[in-house]
């Protein structure tokens, strides 16, 4: 369950120095805690709140850890980037940290999978400067199956952030296995070229950096997996192209 | 890219082994024995004249800019009159040291043995110098690694900065030479001032037309292969460098092309007459930018035409090798000769003052490769963002360089070693990171101390771990040390007792150097020395700045320092008798105690436990060795720069309480001990930022490692310019960074314990690589070989 005191909250890792994640030198907060169930999970330390690889921390723990990169973040047009898991699962602690950083004129963007209860969060999502939100799969069937939550919610969430006016990029994990062929990704970007027209859109390619994660967790790597070859990766871009959608990179 | 000559040549400089060329030592041997009586400013001169007037002249294949210091086309040259000792006892294994080698025949090597150096017995610098310092001093600063400063008396000084804008491009050394004429025949003859000055503006007469006639000889030589020159390309070329030479260094230069043979025939100069470290080109986009802008207005150029000869420059820089023990080797790894060129910053009026030159500059850099010129870059706040853009693309390149320094803290070192603002502001660098400007006299690199060895005599009694030997002042045992402050009063008594060591070397050696070796050729480089007489060694500079005495081991201190109080005095889980039994054992059979010595708090992690005892050491360093005064009467300055003496320096030093082991490096600049920064390299920029950086007028050096990875793309190297601002604006003056190449990461499998602070990006966020399991760590190196170029 998802934290009643928001006073402190369960962190995986708060990473200074992110960079190629967002605009300029950021700093990412992961927390703990997600709704999802994917089996290809490259954070499972993420998948509870409380496990060996994450700590309970205070606001004040985290927000003064954050501001002492500030003037990194300033100069470079960076801030702070919300992960996790999924940084919505516990919305009391992120509230609490979002508030003040906000305050303090750091730049906020978020990254989801979609799955949270839009009016309990929207306040929250309005002093975000980007939302990347994660589209995993094209049949709702499928997506229960693979995620173990509905798609609905997913899009739903992404029709009211469109219509919220923030800026937004979709994201799809491109995973061999999954969702890495092109009658998908065609569903997928049909879906995409309807719901939010000419939207910003980064694929992400699955890799198995996660696994050493796994190891310490005492779990068994996931299997039948693959990262998609560059050549349809390629493909995919050019596909999202010719939807009006917009390819991005933050490389 | 590079057109195919300037290839031609590069490739050449990465493959030929430099090779030793006793011609000069020659010529200025016999020289010296035809002078014998004679002043020595005077001596020193005609010596030099003889050198321009019969060393070889040597224009070698595809070569735009002439004239060669010896024989070879990578060349060094043997300086007698400095030391010759450590030539005799060294250079027959020249060719098989480790570090820096050097090729020298059999036959030459009985050639100076016979002819050259029996001249030179009990005469050079190095055996008065050693016949003069106190024997107590002997003991810490002779080859110890403790206190260095043989460089000041086994080499010449160098650390001069030419002055193009107001002598050599104004006047030309036949301007120079006149005016030093009319200066002499206005002088008395009747006290003893107006003779020493007779001798200097003689000097200088000689200086100047030598290097005219060096010149000159270069002009006919190149008439001479025009003539017999087929390819009518190749002969038009020879013409031009014959017309270049026949007109500079004589007078001002008319275009680019022979203002750049005008800065060599000036490196040239000083190579011959002191084979100096650290003679730098200075501001070399504003005083080339005239020459630029008009050939290209004239139509006379065109930028492609201008790179090449930059790019042929860059080359003639890196041929020339700096000849130097195995023991300075040691310091000066890497045949560096530490000619500093530096580009952007602000004008003298404090506009922005980047042109086209500093880009082409920039761009030779990246496409020679060469290790020479020592490239340095000013940057501003306000800086143009195409500028920031070059520099950090060249970070990317993998280079090394260039060297980047805060335009601000460089202006504000120079105003407080008592420079006038304007003069403040047209900086350059010195050597490696020296603030330094083209009137001044200073010795930017006079003495090393160890600072390793202060703690290590405060823990050990006054002797050293090592050898046992009583080094130090005579000490309790630490065990008696009943408070950290305690503890920290016996380190700055050994500190203080070293530097004062540094000082006496020092005063020592400057005295003999005015005595035994005035400096006539660069003396004519600057103005006040021609206006007052007097030689740069004997304070004629407008600005004479005392010695710069440089702080090795800062990191290492503060972090020993944090280990005692902290495992002694904050937790209690260890003693002091304990831990110095640890240090004497070099930590065998207390691997407990070391790992927690390893993870008590280290500076370079933005954590005020320890970084606040760096700044209390940086400050009292300051003051002690500020309240010294020089030959001149100028106080002397402090520096945290490295070339690679935290090597040497952390070879004599035993196991010191951050967990370090004996013989390890110690560290450099302010940088954090190597691997020991295991945040961000945000962090480790926040703690070397503490450190009053502005204070320390001989300069502050932090070395960054960085992933190739993170700067591959402009957007990566835009973030690279943003941290690189932000490190500026709190207030530090210099940061230089080695990217990381797939072999660099294989080492840092191989040794995950030298490598703990190497950032690598993951997924989205970078993380330490030492701390990825082998599969993730091998997946990376897979990915940056990929993306290696
Ligand atoms: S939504 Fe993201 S964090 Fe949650 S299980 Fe799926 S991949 Fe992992």
């Amino acid at each position: 369950m998802p934290s009643s005191d928001p006073s402190s909250g369960w962190v995986m890792n708060i990473q200074n120095f992110s960079v190629n994640d967002g605009d300029g030198i950021r700093t990412t907060i992961f927390l703990a805690g997600c709704a999802m169930r994917c089996p290809w999970c490259a954070n499972p330390e993420g998948g509870s709140l409380r496990n060996p690889m994450t700590k309970l921390m205070s606001v004040d723990e985290v927000v003064s850890q954050v501001l002492r990169q500030l003037p990194f973040l300033r100069v470079s047009g960076g801030g702070v980037t919300f992960s996790g898991g999924e940084p919505t699962f516990q919305t009391g602690f992120l509230r609490a940290l979002a508030g003040p950083l906000y305050d303090a004129g750091v730049g906020l963007a978020i990254e989801t999978c979609g799955t949270f209860s839009y009016l309990d969060v929207a306040d929250v999502l309005a002093k975000m400067d980007q939302i990347f939100m994660d589209f995993k799969h094209p049949d709702p069937a499928a997506h229960l199956r693979w995620t173990g939550r509905p798609l609905d919610l997913v899009l739903e969430n992404l029709r009211h952030v469109r219509e919220s006016g923030a800026d937004y990029v979709v994201r799809i994990p491109v995973i061999a296995g999954v969702n890495a062929d092109s009658e998908t990704i065609t569903r997928m970007l049909d879906i995409l070229a309807d719901a939010c027209p000419s939207a910003k859109l980064e694929f992400l390619p699955y890799h198995k950096l996660g696994f050493a994660k796994y190891e310490a967790l005492g779990k068994p790597t996931p299997a039948g997996f693959e990262t998609p070859a560059d050549a349809d990766l390629a493909e995919y871009q050019k596909m999202a192209v010719q939807r009006g959608l917009e390819p991005i990179s933050y490389r | 890219m590079l057109t195919e000559r300037v290839e031609a040549i590069r490739r050449n400089y990465v493959e030929a082994k430099p090779c030793i060329s006793y011609q000069r030592a020659l010529i200025w041997t016999q020289s010296h024995q035809r002078t014998e009586g004679q002043p020595i400013a005077i001596r020193r001169a005609q010596a030099f004249y003889d050198c321009c007037d019969l060393l070889p002249v040597n224009i070698f294949e595809g070569e735009l800019i002439v004239g060669a210091i010896g024989e070879f086309r990578k060349c060094g040259i043997l300086t007698p009159e400095y030391s010759w000792l450590w030539v005799d006892r060294e250079m027959d294994h020249f060719d098989t040291r480790p570090q820096d080698p050097y090729v020298m025949t059999a036959e030459q090597r009985a050639f100076v043995r016979e002819h050259i150096f029996p001249y030179w017995k009990g005469q050079s610098l190095e055996e008065a110098f050693l016949a003069r310092v106190p024997a107590e001093t002997a003991k810490i600063v002779v080859d110890t690694g403790i206190v260095d400063n043989d460089s000041k008396w086994r080499q010449a000084v160098g650390e001069v900065t030419p002055d193009y804008q107001d002598v050599l491009f104004a006047k030309g050394f036949g301007g120079v030479a006149a005016e030093a004429r009319a200066k002499l025949a206005a002088l008395g003859d009747t006290d003893a001032d107006s003779l020493d000055k007779a001798d200097f503006y003689r000097s200088v007469i000689l200086a100047a037309e030598g290097i005219v006639r060096f010149a000159n000889r270069y002009a006919d030589e190149a008439e001479k292969l025009a003539a017999a020159e087929a390819d009518p390309v190749r002969r038009e070329e020879l013409r031009a460098i014959a017309q270049n030479c026949r007109n500079v260094p004589a007078n001002p230069p008319k275009t680019f092309h022979e203002a750049l043979q005008f800065v060599w025939f000036t490196q040239l100069g000083g190579i011959l007459s002191e084979n100096p470290l650290a003679l730098n080109p200075g501001r070399f986009d504003q005083y080339m930018a005239p020459y630029y802008e008009a050939d290209i207005q004239a139509g006379r150029l065109n930028e492609a035409q201008a790179q090449e000869l930059v790019d042929c420059l860059w080359l003639k820089l890196s041929e020339w090798v700096w000849t130097i023990s195995a023991n300075t080797a040691d310091y000066f790894a890497g045949y560096n000769q530490f000619q500093n060129l530096t580009v952007g910053g602000k004008t003298r009026e404090g506009l922005d003052a980047t042109n086209a030159v500093t880009y082409l500059a920039l761009k030779a850099t990246e496409e020679t490769r060469t290790h020479q010129p020592g490239l340095s870059v000013r940057v501003h706040q306000d800086c143009p963002p195409e500028f920031l853009g070059a520099v950090t693309e060249l970070v990317s390149k993998g280079t090394g360089f260039p060297a980047i320094h805060n335009d601000a803290v460089g202006y504000q070192m120079l105003l407080n070693a008592g420079y006038e603002p304007q003069d403040a502001k047209d900086w350059n660098n010195c050597g490696c990171v020296v603030p330094h400007f083209r009137k001044t006299g200073e010795w930017t690199a006079a003495v090393n101390v160890n600072f390793g060895s202060a703690l290590e005599y405060a823990l050990n009694e006054g002797r050293s771990l090592l050898t046992g030997e009583l080094m130090g002042l005579p000490e309790r045992a630490a065990s008696n040390f009943a408070t950290f402050d305690e503890v920290k009063e016996a380190f700055f008594r050994q500190f203080a007792n070293l530097c004062r060591h540094s000082i006496t070397a020092t005063l020592v050696a400057q005295k003999l150097h005015q005595e035994l070796v005035p400096r006539p050729f660069l003396s004519a480089t600057i103005e006040e020395c021609l206006a007052s007489g007097r030689d740069l060694s004997q304070g004629g500079a407008k600005y004479n700045v005392g010695p710069v005495i440089t702080g090795i081991g800062l990191a290492v201190v503060a972090n020993s320092l944090a280990a005692i109080r902290k495992l002694v005095f904050d937790d209690r889980t260890t003693t002091l008798a304990e831990l110095c039994a640890a240090l004497r054992a070099d930590w065998d059979g207390f691997e407990e105690l070391r790992q927690s010595a390893l993870v008590a708090p280290k500076y370079g992690n933005d954590d005020d436990y320890v970084d606040t005892l760096a700044i209390e050491i940086a400050n009292w360093y300051y003051r002690e060795i500020h309240q010294y005064r020089d030959v001149f009467g100028n106080p002397f300055n402090t520096a945290f720069m490295g070339i690679s003496n935290y090597i040497p320096m952390g070879r004599v030093l035993g196991a010191t309480p951050c967990g370090r082991r004996g013989g390890d490096p110690s560290s450099e600049g302010v940088s954090p001990y190597v691997g020991s920064d295991c945040s961000t390299p945000l962090a480790a920029m926040r703690s070397a930022a503490k450190v009053n950086q502005e204070i320390h007028s001989g300069g502050t050096l932090l070395n960054l490692r960085l992933n190739h990875e993170l700067v591959a793309t402009k957007r990566g190297q835009a973030n690279l310019g943003a941290m690189i601002q932000t490190f500026f604006a709190l207030g530090a003056f210099h940061v230089q960074f080695n990217t990381i190449s797939s072999q660099v990461l294989r080492q840092a499998q191989a040794h995950p314990e030298q490598y703990r602070d190497l950032l690598v990006r993951v997924a989205g966020y970078s993380t330490q690589f030492v701390n990825l399991s082998r599969s993730m760590q091998d997946a990376i190196i897979a990915r940056t070989e990929h993306a290696e170029f």
